[in-house]
């Protein structure tokens, strides 16, 4: 096997061993910011825009708009936490409690989760 | 004499005390909302804020149309339909229910209850033995308010609160509007009082005071009530079914009506949506 093809299958391997778990989170992603919008679900873009994303049209200000959440909340459970029961952490606020209120179903927090960590 | 005379005063302060208070406790809280409005919608003159969306976007105002004009048309029939006794609506109320929107919701200290346009307008069927309007129903009690307080536009509004039972049912509808329900977990103060003036999807949310002065308002053709407007937003919020009864909606009409006083009646604008 010549030197380039070996390169080319390795590459093709590393490739195929990270698709399924890139493809999975895009999905995961897709998944979140359906949630996201969809109003008989989390409906968040009613209250938030989303500059970076042009799918989420929004002109919403009731709620800060969402940017680089990924640098200042990176630990999944603060955000879960924040998305379970947001009254926890400020008990004057606006923000539905999606888990505790069963607005959204675990799995479902988790695929917002993964799209407001996509989020520039 | 000096007895007497610290009898007298001391029968002034307590009737002070009585009646004094309650007035003061619906002024304070209506000045108090406008205060904490001002603060948080600089950009929107006090003046405006019963002209409704219109007062943030003038793209999301009124919108021509002929439904108006229909529904009030239909109203005013239901309102000099003779009943079998040979009145019509028009007897139950004075001066043939012109120029009385404003002054309503009533507490009535007879019934020892508030009574908003809908209660009245059903009390008049049933003291004339005809069957009551559904409120929820835009063909009749729909109409009928349409046609009633649009006789009443341009009219500011003057719902009183003067008396320690009055302030009670005005406290409840208080209560009730800053009362979280629901699954979405939120007061009616949590969008019309905290986040007034921003946009929630589209729309500009609409502060609590001037919330009365505009309705109905004419939805996709159909006229829609005070009534049925807090429905649709307990609805949303999560709330079904809807766990408010009829006096509870009439106690938040009237605390809603009280913030709104001084505003002109403006009956059946057309809405886009």
């Amino acid at each position: 096997m010549s030197p380039l093809l070996r390169s080319f299958a390795r590459a093709a391997f590393v490739l195929a061993a990270c698709s399924p778990p890139l493809a999975a989170h895009a999905q995961g992603i897709e998944q979140g910011r359906e949630i996201f919008v969809r109003k008989d679900k989390g409906n968040c873009s009613a209250c938030h825009q989303v500059p970076s994303d042009p799918e989420v049209a929004s002109r919403a200000t009731v709620g800060p708009a969402l940017a680089g959440l990924r640098d200042r909340m990176p630990d999944r459970a603060a955000l879960r936490e924040m998305l379970f029961d947001p009254m926890r952490r400020n008990p004057e606020g606006i923000m539905p409690p999606f888990g505790r209120h069963e607005i959204l179903q675990a799995s479902e927090i988790e695929r917002v989760i993964d799209y407001l960590h996509a989020i520039r | 004499m000096r007895s007497a005379e610290s009898l007298a005063g001391a029968l002034l302060a307590l009737a002070l005390c009585a009646a004094g208070p309650s007035h003061a406790g619906a002024e304070a809280v209506r000045q108090e909302a406008i205060a904490r409005l001002k603060l948080q919608m600089p950009q929107v003159p006090v003046a405006s804020y019963g002209l409704g969306a219109a007062a943030f976007d003038l793209a999301q105002g009124e919108v021509a149309d002929g439904a108006a004009t229909a529904i009030v048309e239909e109203g005013r029939r239901l309102w000099q339909k003779k009943f079998r006794n040979g009145k019509s609506l028009g007897s139950c109320f004075p001066n043939g229910g012109r120029r009385i929107a404003g002054t309503f919701p009533q507490f009535d200290a007879r019934l020892k209850k508030v009574v908003t346009l809908e209660t009245a307008i059903n009390q008049c069927l049933l003291l004339n033995k005809e069957p009551p309007f559904d409120p929820a129903d835009a063909r009749t009690m729909g109409a009928a308010l349409a046609w009633l307080r649009a006789q009443s536009d341009g009219m500011k509004i003057a719902v009183r609160v003067a008396s320690p039972a009055a302030e009670q049912r005005f406290e409840s509808g208080r209560e009730l509007f800053f009362m979280r329900t629901g699954q979405q977990n939120l007061a009616c103060a949590s969008c019309h009082l905290k986040s007034a003036g921003r946009v929630y999807g589209d729309s500009a949310i609409l502060p609590a005071v001037g919330l009365a002065a505009q309705w109905p308002a004419i939805r996709g053709g159909q006229p829609v009530t005070i009534t049925g407007r807090i429905r649709d937003c307990l609805v949303r919020m999560g709330a079904a079914p809807v766990n408010f009864s009829a006096e509870d909606f009439a106690h938040v009409e009237f605390f809603l009506a009280y913030l709104s006083n001084g505003y002109p009646v403006r009956a059946n604008v057309s809405r886009g949506d």
